[in-house]
C-alpha cells in the first residue's frame, strides 16, 4: 500500500467499500468497478451493439448466395473471429477509459483513497473490464451453435474461441490499461486505443491464401490479433491439431507478460492524480 | 588464293562444327510425363481437395525451367473463376534432370457446383524457349461437385433477432434504472 492511499483527509469517503474480513481487495475493487460498467448502461450498451454485428454476420453467412459455398466449419470459423476480434478490442476500449477517464471526471481521486494498495486497483479495473469479453463471449455462444450444429464442431469452436479470446482479451485489457495510465487525457488515451485497434486489426483483413514469404509471416506472427484468429483458422477450418501452430499463441502470450508485468512494476506511476486534470 | 581457300575452309569447318556439335542439351517440355493423382473425384461445394502432380522427365537431357499452370474447365458451362478455386494456380518448376522427377500439388476448392475437369499445362520457362512452346498438357482429373445449401437460414433468423432484442431491452432497463436514480 502505497503512502497516499494511507493519508485518507478526514470526512472523505472512497467510493470503493472497506473489503470484509476474508475478502480480497481486488476482488472488492473489482466488484465496484463492475457495477460500475454494468449498472451504468455501458456495458449493456456495448453489448447490445456487439450482438446486432454478429446477428449481421450470422444471418448473411447463412442465407447469402455468395457466401452459401462455405462449409460450415469455415462459416463457424469466420463468425468466431469476428465474435473473438471484437470482443478483445472492446475491452481494449474500455480499459483504456479505466484511468485516464477516472482522472478526467475527478472520481480518481476517490479512488486513490480506498484502503487498498494501487496494484490492487489496478487488477480489480483489468478483471472488470475481462469481464466483458466474458460476457461478450456468451452472448457469442447462440450464434456459433446456430451455424455449427450438426457437424459436431460446436464444442470444439467454443473452447477455441474461449482460450485464444481470453489470452487476447488479457494482452489487449493490460495494453488498454497501460495507455490508460500513462495518458495525460482521455482523449489522448482512447485516440492511441482506436489507433491501436485499427492498426491490429486491418492486417487480418489481407487476404490470407496468397503466399506472403517470410516477412509476411513474421508480420502475422507480430501482430497478436492476426497471430490468435490464424491460429483459430488453422484449428477450426483447416483441421490442425492444437499443437501445431501453437507458436502462433506467443504473440499474444507475450503482449500479455510484458503488458501486465509493466502495469505490475509500474502501478504506482501508472495511477497517478495529474496536475490540473479534473473534471470537477 | 590459298590463303583465301584455307580460310574459307575454315569457316566453313567451324560452321558444320557448330551446326553438328551436340547442343547444350535441353530437353523439350514435350518430353517430360505429368500424372495427375486422385484421377477422379466426387464432392461437395464448399469441399477442399488437393491435386498431386508428378513430372518425369524419361530423357537423357535436363529440361529447361518450366511453369506448371493449373487450369480447371467447366463441362457443364458454368463460369468457372480460377481465382476463387485456388490462390496460387502458377508454380515454378526447377530444370529436372535425365530420368529424374519432381512433384507439385494445388489446394483447390470447389467452389461451384457441377462437372468439372482439372488438369496441369506445362510451359517451357527458359531464356531461350520461353514463349515458344511446345505445351503439355496433364490427362485431365475428372471432378463433380454436388451442390448443396449448408446453411439453414431459417433456424439462424430466430437468434439473429431475438439476441439483439434481449440485450437491447437490457440496456434500455439499465438506462431507465440509472435516470431514475440519478
Amino acid at each position: 500500500m502505497t503512502a497516499s492511499t494511507n493519508l485518507r483527509p478526514a470526512g472523505v469517503q472512497s467510493r470503493i467499500p472497506a473489503a470484509g474480513h476474508g475478502t480480497a481487495g481486488w476482488w472488492v475493487v473489482a466488484e465496484q468497478e463492475c457495477r460500475d460498467l454494468w449498472l451504468s448502461g455501458r456495458g449493456p450498451l456495448l453489448l447490445f451493439a456487439f450482438s446486432v454485428l454478429l446477428s449481421v454476420m450470422t444471418y448473411l453467412t447463412a442465407s447469402n448466395q455468395v457466401l452459401n459455398f462455405l462449409e460450415q466449419r469455415e462459416a463457424v470459423g469466420l463468425t468466431l473471429q469476428i465474435a473473438v476480434a471484437v470482443g478483445a478490442l472492446v475491452t481494449l476500449l474500455v480499459s483504456a477509459d479505466a484511468i485516464s477517464g477516472e482522472r478526467e471526471r475527478g472520481t480518481l481521486e476517490n479512488v486513490l483513497l480506498a484502503p487498498v494498495s494501487r496494484r490492487t486497483i489496478i487488477v480489480g479495473k483489468f478483471v472488470s473490464a475481462l469481464s466483458l469479453w466474458l460476457v461478450a463471449f456468451v452472448v457469442s455462444v447462440p450464434y456459433v451453435w446456430v451455424l455449427g450444429r450438426g457437424v459436431s464442431v460446436v464444442g470444439q469452436a467454443l473452447l477455441l474461441g474461449l482460450v485464444v479470446g481470453t489470452l487476447l482479451a488479457v494482452a489487449l485489457a493490460a495494453l488498454g490499461l497501460l495507455i490508460s495510465g500513462v495518458s495525460n487525457s482521455n482523449k489522448v488515451s482512447l485516440s492511441v486505443s482506436l489507433f491501436l485497434l485499427f492498426a491490429l486489426f486491418a492486417p487480418t483483413q489481407l487476404p490470407t491464401g496468397l503466399p506472403q514469404g517470410w516477412f509476411g509471416d513474421l508480420l502475422l506472427r507480430l501482430n497478436p490479433v492476426g497471430a490468435g484468429l490464424h491460429y483459430i483458422t488453422a484449428v477450426l477450418v483447416d483441421g490442425h491439431a492444437w499443437t501445431r501452430d501453437v507458436s502462433y499463441l506467443a504473440s499474444p502470450l507475450v503482449t500479455a507478460v510484458l503488458a501486465g508485468g509493466a502495469l505490475t512494476f509500474a502501478s504506482s506511476r501508472v495511477l497517478r492524480l495529474t496536475a490540473g486534470v479534473s473534471g470537477a | 588464293m590459298k590463303i583465301l581457300l584455307a580460310v574459307t575452309a575454315i569457316l566453313l569447318a567451324m560452321l558444320a562444327g557448330a551446326a553438328l556439335a551436340p547442343r547444350t542439351a535441353a530437353a523439350a517440355p514435350g518430353t517430360v510425363a505429368v500424372m495427375l493423382t486422385p484421377s477422379q473425384l466426387n464432392i461437395v461445394m464448399g469441399e477442399r481437395f488437393t491435386i498431386r502432380a508428378r513430372f518425369v522427365n524419361p530423357s537423357a537431357a535436363a529440361t529447361e525451367p518450366l511453369i506448371a499452370d493449373l487450369n480447371v474447365a467447366s463441362l457443364t458451362g458454368v463460369y468457372v473463376d480460377l481465382e476463387d478455386w485456388s490462390v496460387s494456380r502458377t508454380h515454378d518448376l526447377v530444370p529436372i534432370a535425365p530420368g529424374g522427377s519432381a512433384a507439385l500439388s494445388w489446394d483447390i476448392q470447389a467452389v461451384n457446383a457441377g462437372s468439372f475437369d482439372v488438369y496441369i499445362v506445362l510451359l517451357p520457362h527458359g531464356p531461350a524457349s520461353a514463349g515458344a512452346g511446345p505445351l503439355v498438357a496433364s490427362p485431365p482429373v475428372h471432378v463433380t461437385v454436388a451442390g448443396r445449401r449448408a446453411l439453414n437460414a431459417g433456424g439462424a433468423l430466430p437468434i439473429a433477432v431475438i439476441v439483439p432484442v434481449l440485450l437491447g431491452l437490457a440496456a434500455a432497463g439499465a438506462r431507465y434504472r440509472l435516470r431514475r436514480t440519478a
